[in-house]
């Protein structure tokens, strides 16, 4: 390991020869406009703080060490705040202070490092990409021809070691066999050889090393022997094995493209092109060059290209690919509709609001990343062990030649190139970046987002589930549920009435009434002389009618009788959730009008599911104690903790943590915060808001209950996935090194079997979204109808 | 015996020419994508397009 002295020793040393030790890839006046603020403006984001935050591609990372070195590096930069390296996607997220380092800075202390970077958008990406795997391509296909044409010399000189070769033939094919071997080893193996060249620089053990050690010391016996002109060479093992080696890295490159592809996929969610209105018409234009304000015509099929309000038109737009909500919502005049969503029978007027990064689906494609490029507690020791192992690979290899040596020179340099090759840290580095990647973008096309590696960590440890009830178990909203009128009333008159004194106020049983009637399409009358009577209710004059609207304490002020079976209406729509509105015209009592949050679709299969797998349920409300108990006895059996104060919230979770529990808690993140941020894991429901971002591990775009289980059940695969993977590359290692020292293996074998092991990790990884998928297809029919077959007997 | 000095040369020539062409092929893009053609020549052209326009 670098010391931290050490580092910073190195990079004076180098910042004073800089000029002639290692150019950076591009002229210093190039990287300088990194620093202006026009060129910011695309790929910048500006934190509240006055930090900034930027996401940069990097070139070149392909292992663990990789991360750790780029990490440990910046991390002595004065004035970076993070940086984390993603290694899946190969992308650097960086937060700095401008006042403290200029971005240009960073830029150029990573090209020190050997690694060329570049703000990230995402044409340029799959530019970067690109160029890589060619790179890698190309050194394939060139190793390749290699590998082909020295079997035939090779053949020669077996077919000659049988039946008699002359010495000038033999020799002749040993040189045939440098001349093959020596641009394979220098173009092809050259990506090893700086590599590893890089690592020893900065005093590091990097993955490659044991590859470039055992490469370039086969390659220096055979050359040896060669002008010697006695001996065997081993030219076609140095080949052959650079070359299956790239076929391996350029297989894992493939997999881990595809593995982490989920962002990628949301992105392509976003339309190039929208139809613009002008004064003469319409025009096709550039999702680009729309600004807020702009007016879109949205047509049957057409993606959304912005986020913005309908101005007109009546349509149903799909929404699953942001919310998971499997049914087209219903759009009007006013409704908010996002980008990326997709438009179904309607033709839709759109103003845009926010474009480009300040749309949702930027929004979440930005969690998406963050999440897949943060880290886990078990991927820091991963990272940390990388170097010791590279380091205990080339001891083995040591004794490993100097037992064999006792045998011949030969044989122990195969046997130790053997070891070198045949260790892999490659798939211990890959075990939990893959899983968190794979995990956190299949989620979050289920509209969960998962923000970072270590809630997923806390989802599998889970035992005690926290509902705020507004919001999560209710939907947070109150609603006009029942009317109930007197005999000779009709139910929308009595709405019309009450929608005419309550538009008055902005309340929020007002709201719910006046929304009633709005959804009814009853007009108003005009009212005059409102008056609101505190902790009463309100009244006002309609059509020369007085109109009270209120509990029944008004009533009984007011002289109004109410009829015996109304009162118990009241009494029992009270000892329910719900609030009754008395509504009173002309001296007498007209109807009630029961206002309630209603209680969410599947929130008794949820609380019977988690029950069932041993998880404790807590429900926090702000109700009384009656009516935390009627909904209790809806819900099934739980711990409610009524008359909870926004601010005790915490002091709740607090409590069950001091038992021991592993809390997750599940709000709407309006009032709950501090308790999202005590808990171990917090998930915030539906509203996708900035607060419920900021403050919760995990977020759901949409409101159904039946993903919160899901997230939970998200976690425990990805740690079983982890803990698999790191057994897998254990047991690999554990059982390969003992064969390969014990001279059971060749070289070219211990090339077939290291990316193997890494692919393998890749692969399982990638299972976690089939066997996510499987969560959903089984879910609904099994669990839930054994639930409503069993479940409702209280 | 000593025309494998001649054919030897010859052989690694022949497969040097290979190489360049696989590089040219890789170069020019062909092993970039290698679905995508596969479902190209399904995608009526005449249609106008709407998601994959803009350079």
């Amino acid at each position: 390991m670098i010391h931290d002295s050490g580092l910073a020793g190195f990079y004076q040393r180098l910042r004073s020869q800089e000029k002639t030790l290692a150019p950076p890839p591009e002229s210093p006046a190039d990287m300088e406009q990194y620093d202006l603020p026009e060129v910011q403006q695309g790929f910048v984001r500006d934190l509240p703080d006055g930090r900034k935050e930027a996401h940069l591609l990097v070139e070149g990372i392909h292992c663990a060490a990789c991360v750790w070195l780029i990490e440990k590096a910046l991390a002595g930069l004065q004035g970076v705040v993070r940086a984390e390296v993603n290694l899946a996607r190969q992308r650097l997220w960086l937060q700095w202070d401008p006042a403290q380092v200029s971005l240009s800075a960073v830029i150029r202390r990573l090209a020190l490092l050997g690694y060329a970077a570049t703000p990230f958008d995402q044409e340029n990406a799959e530019g970067q990409m690109q160029r890589y795997n060619r790179r890698l391509l190309f050194r394939m296909g060139f190793a390749g021809f290699g590998a082909m044409n020295i079997m035939w010399i090779s053949i020669a000189l077996y077919a000659g070691s049988f039946s008699g070769i002359e010495t000038e033939y033999k020799q002749f094919f040993h040189w045939v066999g440098f001349a093959i071997a020596t641009p394979v080893l220098l173009y092809s193996g050259g990506l090893f050889l700086a590599s590893a060249w890089r690592g020893l620089k900065l005093r590091h053990l990097t993955m490659d090393l044991p590859i470039a050690i055992g490469a370039s010391v086969t390659y220096g016996y055979s050359l040896w022997r060669t002008l010697q002109g006695t001996g065997e060479v081993y030219f076609d093992t140095v080949v052959t094995f650079i070359f299956i080696i790239l076929v391996g890295r350029y297989l894992e490159a493939m997999a881990k493209r595809n593995a982490s592809s989920a962002t990628l996929r949301l992105m392509e969610l976003q339309p190039r092109m929208a139809t613009r209105i002008i004064e003469s018409g319409e025009e096709r234009v550039s999702v680009r060059k729309l600004v807020p304000g702009d007016r879109l015509l949205v047509r049957p099929g057409d993606k959304l290209p912005a986020d913005g309000r309908v101005l007109s038109g009546d349509s149903h737009v799909d929404e699953s690919m942001l919310s998971g909500e499997s049914y087209p919502q219903h759009k009007i005049a006013g409704s908010r509709v996002s980008a990326g969503t997709v438009n179904g029978e309607g033709v839709l007027t759109v103003a845009v609001e926010q474009i480009g990064s300040g749309t949702v689906l930027s929004r979440i494609i930005h969690l998406v990343e963050v999440a897949q490029g943060s880290k886990a507690k078990v991927q820091r020791l991963a990272d940390r062990i990388v170097p010791w192992f590279v380091a205990a690979t080339l001891l083995l290899a040591l004794l490993t030649f100097g037992y064999w040596l006792r045998q011949d020179f030969d044989t122990a340099l195969l046997v130790a190139t053997a070891v070198l090759i045949i260790t892999c840290p490659c798939a211990l580095g890959l075990s939990t970046p893959m899983a968190v990647a794979v995990a956190a973008g299949a989620a979050a096309r289920q509209g969960v987002l998962i923000r970072n590696g270590e809630a997923l960590e806390g989802l599998s440890t889970v035992d005690h589930v926290v509902f705020d009830k507004t919001g999560t178990l209710t939907e947070g909203r109150m609603r006009v549920s029942r009317i109930y009128a007197v005999a000779d009333v009709n139910e929308n008159d009595l709405l019309r009435y009450a929608g005419a004194v309550e538009r008055n106020f902005s309340h929020p049983l007002a709201r719910a009434i006046v929304q009633e009637a709005e959804r009814r399409g009853l007009g108003f009358a005009g009212t005059v002389q409102v008056q609101a009577l505190a902790g009463m209710g309100v009244g006002g004059l309609v059509d020369g009618v007085q109109v009270w609207l209120g509990n029944a304490r008004l009533m009984t002020q007011q002289g109004i009788a109410l009829p015996a079976e109304l009162a118990a209406r009241q009494q029992q729509i009270e000892n329910g959730m719900g609030v009754a509105v008395l509504l009173a015209a002309g001296g007498r009592v007209l109807g009630i009008l029961c206002v309630e949050d209603r209680v969410r679709e599947g929130a008794r299969e949820l609380v019977d599911l988690l029950r069932g797998q041993g998880i404790g349920v807590t429900l926090l409300t702000g109700d009384s104690r009656r009516a935390a108990e009627q909904l209790r006895q809806r819900l099934g059996e739980m711990h409610v903790a009524a008359e909870v104060m926004p601010e005790d919230k915490s002091r709740e979770i607090a409590a069950l943590q001091q038992q021991g529990r592993r809390v997750l808690m599940v709000g709407d993140g309006v009032n709950d915060a501090p308790a999202l941020a005590l808990a171990d894991v917090s998930i915030a429901m539906g509203s996708g808001t900035d607060v419920s971002m900021e403050c919760s591990d995990v977020v759901l775009m949409g409101s159904e209950l039946r993903k919160v289980p899901y997230a939970i059940e998200v976690g425990r695969l990805t740690l079983r996935t982890i803990r698999q993977n790191l057994m897998l590359s254990l047991v690999y290692n554990a059982i390969l090194v003992p064969v390969a020292m014990a001279a059971w293996v060749t070289p070219v074998f211990a090339a077939i079997a290291m990316p193997l092991s890494s692919l393998l990790v890749i692969g399982n990884a990638v299972l976690i979204r089939y066997r996510m998928n499987r969560f959903f297809s089984r879910q609904p029919e099994v669990v839930y109808q054994q639930r409503l077959q069993g479940g409702y007997s209280t | 015996m000593s025309v494998i000095y001649g054919l030897i040369p010859g052989m690694i020539l022949l497969g040097l020419v290979s190489v360049l062409i696989f590089f040219w092929a890789v170069r020019a893009g062909q092993y970039d994508d290698l679905e995508g053609p596969a479902h190209r020549i399904l995608n009526d052209d005449d249609i106008d397009d709407h998601g994959s326009d803009e350079p």
